[in-house]
């Protein structure tokens, strides 16, 4: 079934085939623009009446190359293309990216307050992509008002981003070796805000949508996949948590520290629509208490660590100390080495386990930077969850398994 | 063979089965940084792959590949594997977590005629990442139900993640000025 | 437009109805391509409402919308589509180029990604950013209505 196959669409009608009998189907390509394929999906649909007998994804569309443009930056510069795939959580994959280099350098002492940092923001990007994936699945479903009540939300997390770091979505401030400013002063005050309303925002969410009628109606039953079935698929994420399996990068490997707080694995062991539905709501809550104990604990002393082989001097020592200049100078013109090897680094990001695969040849650029995309494995379920189910629940299921097309297409 | 490091019993005893069963085709078996590693020979990957199952790894991960090019062999197709635990799996939740191992194994095809047995049959979800690699390395999948390209047009040459192929592209099909060439012609008014 | 406070009528010539019309109600198409879509999502939310334009209206057949927002990366796979997208909106219809990738290939200079989308469509607003704010895309939307006002299609940016 590919594009230049035209066969696929020839619809001819046999006039003597019976319901329910092979011949008797009918074609709908579904996307690349369509409202509710979160993106630039396209979906080759295969109906019976209005059941779906088969449902083959097609993706591509957003194919962006960003593994080879990352292979052909420096190891600090590869941090802005690396934020560029998934964009609804940047912190997440530039927070994979960077710890991947650090264990092949070898950096072990990341200061304390860039790892309570690194951690406070990946929740906080944790908690925006489950807004918007909440807005915009309702809104498929045909609730128009949580979208705004979302990105209501959103926009105040986007607003702390903005200030700490200059910009709305891709912030590229997880940097090999710290971050790359300091956070303003303000900071905790703004932080100290958020943490005080999200809560009873959330709960009206929650009010609004959990018990609702008509979501329960839309979900609960609709895209079901058992434990076995996800491990099978290679789901994970809120996608298996919701199957029941209580797997979580953060508890399971921990990286930056996550294993000092104190959170919970939301699971749920319906394994359907509503369960991924209600296990999203739940880990938004977990965020902010991890948000919370973050910033409970905010240490004080540095966000970078002090090698000036890796992080270039501050500005005031570069402007009196001719050392410190060419350090500056030889970063920035041909960024550093890193030791060659290769390692496969996992962070929890919102839509499930994003590993990356780094390879360095010993040289100033990554090898090779192999993404495991979480939503392009999530995404292939597809295959197997939306057969047997109406055209309209195809939306609901696209929606709840929350592909972000920037990472499946890369 | 290196030495395995203590504290991962489940990988150490998967290399052990893997030594037993692959022989010749274990090319070597690494404790590296990150997870367990062995090197294997693309004819043994279907057995290697039954022994890691056998071992309770029943998550695929990634299959994912890199070009080593100029060293020879030049692609590495790697496999990552999870293992759940399997009473995890069948219901009863730990409230505090699964505890985990990665196990990941690394082919080596042969340059020329890049083929490697398809784990299709294993796992549905071998499928899609398959395919990717065909569509960015060239490298073919035995076995493989649907191969084809996944993520660049049908009509697309060449292999783009491959090192020899330049980051521009050898064509560009949309150019400002309509031209074919390596590299976009410089626009000027 | 004149209105006269005696005679409770309007008169006007045609051409300026039809601006007044074009420019008050731009409808965009619902398609967004990558990252740029989120803030493209953002301008209906409550704090940026163009609904105070007349411009909230996202529809998702090309048959029914006056402007595209090309809001992302333009892959090669994906601009003949784009390409098809354009051709089926009725005339007259606009174009924003948002963002730095669809504006120029932005820092995606490489196979994959189509080198401006201008080499496919004609672009009447270019937004920078990366991704553009919120804000910026309104005040592009806004450059657009002053453009509509001052001629429509007449001075267009594009190289088409």
């Amino acid at each position: 079934m590919s594009a230049t196959d035209l066969s696929i669409f020839e619809n001819e009608r046999d006039l003597t085939a019976q319901p329910g009998d092979e011949r008797d189907t009918l074609v709908l390509s579904m996307g690349p623009q369509h409202p509710s394929t979160h993106g630039v999906l396209r979906v080759m649909l295969r109906l019976d009446g209005e059941t779906v007998v088969t449902a083959d994804p097609e993706i591509g569309f957003l194919h962006t190359g960003i593994e080879k443009q990352a292979e052909n930056l420096f190891w600090q510069q590869a941090v802005t293309v690396v934020d560029r795939a998934d964009y609804l959580a940047p912190l997440s994959n530039s927070l994979c990216y960077v710890l991947a280099a650090e264990k092949l350098l070898g950096i072990q002492n990341i200061p304390p307050r860039a790892q309570v940092l690194r951690v406070m923001f990946a929740e906080l990007t944790r908690i925006a992509s489950h807004l918007v994936q909440l807005g915009t699945h309702a809104m498929d479903l045909g609730a128009q008002s949580i979208f705004m009540y979302a990105f209501e939300m959103r926009e105040r997390i986007l607003e702390i981003m903005e200030f700490v770091t200059g910009a709305r979505m891709h912030q590229s401030w997880f940097r090999i070796g710290g971050l790359a400013i300091d956070v303003p002063k303000g900071f905790l005050d703004k932080m100290d805000d958020f943490i005080g309303r999200f809560p009873e925002r959330l709960s009206d969410i929650r009010a609004i949508l959990e018990k609702n009628i008509i979501i329960m109606d839309r979900l609960i039953g609709v895209g079901k996949m058992t434990a076995h079935e996800a491990v099978e698929w290679g789901m994970t994420g809120p996608i298996l948590r919701a199957s029941g399996v209580a797997y979580d990068v953060r508890k399971a490997f921990p990286y930056s520290g996550y294993e000092t707080y104190d959170f919970d694995i939301c699971t749920r062991t319906s394994g359907d629509s509503y369960a991924r539905f209600v296990v999203r709501l739940d880990e938004m809550y977990e965020a902010w208490r991890i948000i919370k104990q973050a910033r409970e604990k905010f240490p004080d002393g540095p966000v970078t660590i002090d090698d000036r082989k890796i992080l270039p001097p501050p500005k005031t020592e570069i402007q009196h100390s001719m050392e410190a200049l060419i350090h500056h100078f030889k970063l920035v013109s041909s960024g550093f080495n890193v030791p060659e090897g290769h390692i496969y680094q996992a962070v929890e990001s919102p839509r499930g386990e994003l590993g990356m695969y780094v390879t360095s040849a010993g040289g100033n650029k990554p090898w090779r930077v192999r993404w495991r995309p979480p939503s392009f494995y999530n995404l292939q379920a597809l295959r197997k969850l939306a057969p047997g189910n109406l055209v309209a629940d195809v939306v609901a299921i696209i929606g709840s398994l929350d592909p972000v097309f920037g990472e499946v297409d890369r | 063979m290196a030495e395995v490091k203590a504290g991962r019993a489940a990988t150490a005893a998967l290399l052990a089965q893997l030594a037993a069963d692959l022989g010749a085709s274990l090319l070597d078996a690494v404790s590296a940084a990150d997870m367990d590693e062995a090197v294997i020979v693309a004819a043994g990957l279907l057995p290697a792959v039954d022994a890691v199952r056998a071992n309770g790894f029943n998550l695929l991960l990634d299959i994912g590949a890199t070009d080593h090019h100029p060293l020879t062999p030049r692609f590495e197709i790697s496999y990552h594997f999870l293992a759940l635990p399997e009473d995890a799996v069948a219901g009863s939740i730990p409230s505090s977590g699964v505890v985990p191992a990665r196990f990941r194994l690394r082919v080596f095809p042969d340059d020329r005629d890049p083929v490697v047995p398809s784990l299709c049959g294993r796992w549905p979800n071998a499928d899609w990442p398959e395919r990717e690699v065909y569509d960015l390395f060239g490298v073919r999948f035995d076995g493989h139900p649907d191969l084809r390209r996944i993520l660049m047009p049908d009509d697309w040459e060449g292999y783009p993640l491959r090192k020899d192929y330049p980051l521009r592209g050898l064509n560009r099909r949309f150019n400002p000025g309509g031209l074919p060439g390596p590299v976009p012609p410089v626009v000027t008014k | 437009m004149e209105m006269s406070p005696q005679q409770p009528f309007i008169t006007t010539k045609l051409d300026e109805f039809t601006k007044w019309a074009q420019t008050s109600a731009i409808w965009p198409m619902t398609m967004g391509l990558a990252c740029c879509a989120i803030e493209m999502m953002s301008i209906v939310s409550p704090r940026y409402d163009t609904s105070r334009f007349g411009a909230e209206v996202f529809r998702s057949s090309p048959r029914q919308s006056d402007l595209m927002i090309v809001s992302g990366r333009v892959a090669n796979k994906m601009a003949p589509i784009l390409r098809q997208l354009y051709d089926q909106m009725p005339d007259p219809k606009w174009v924003i180029s948002m963002g730095a990738c669809a504006s120029s290939g932005g820092i995606f200079d490489n196979y994959a990604v189509l080198p401006g989308v201008d080499s496919i469509l004609p672009v009447d607003v270019y937004v920078p950013g990366c991704p553009p704010s919120p804000d910026a895309l309104i005040y592009a939307l806004m450059q657009l209505r002053r453009e509509i006002a001052a001629g429509g299609k007449a001075n267009v940016l594009a190289r088409g």
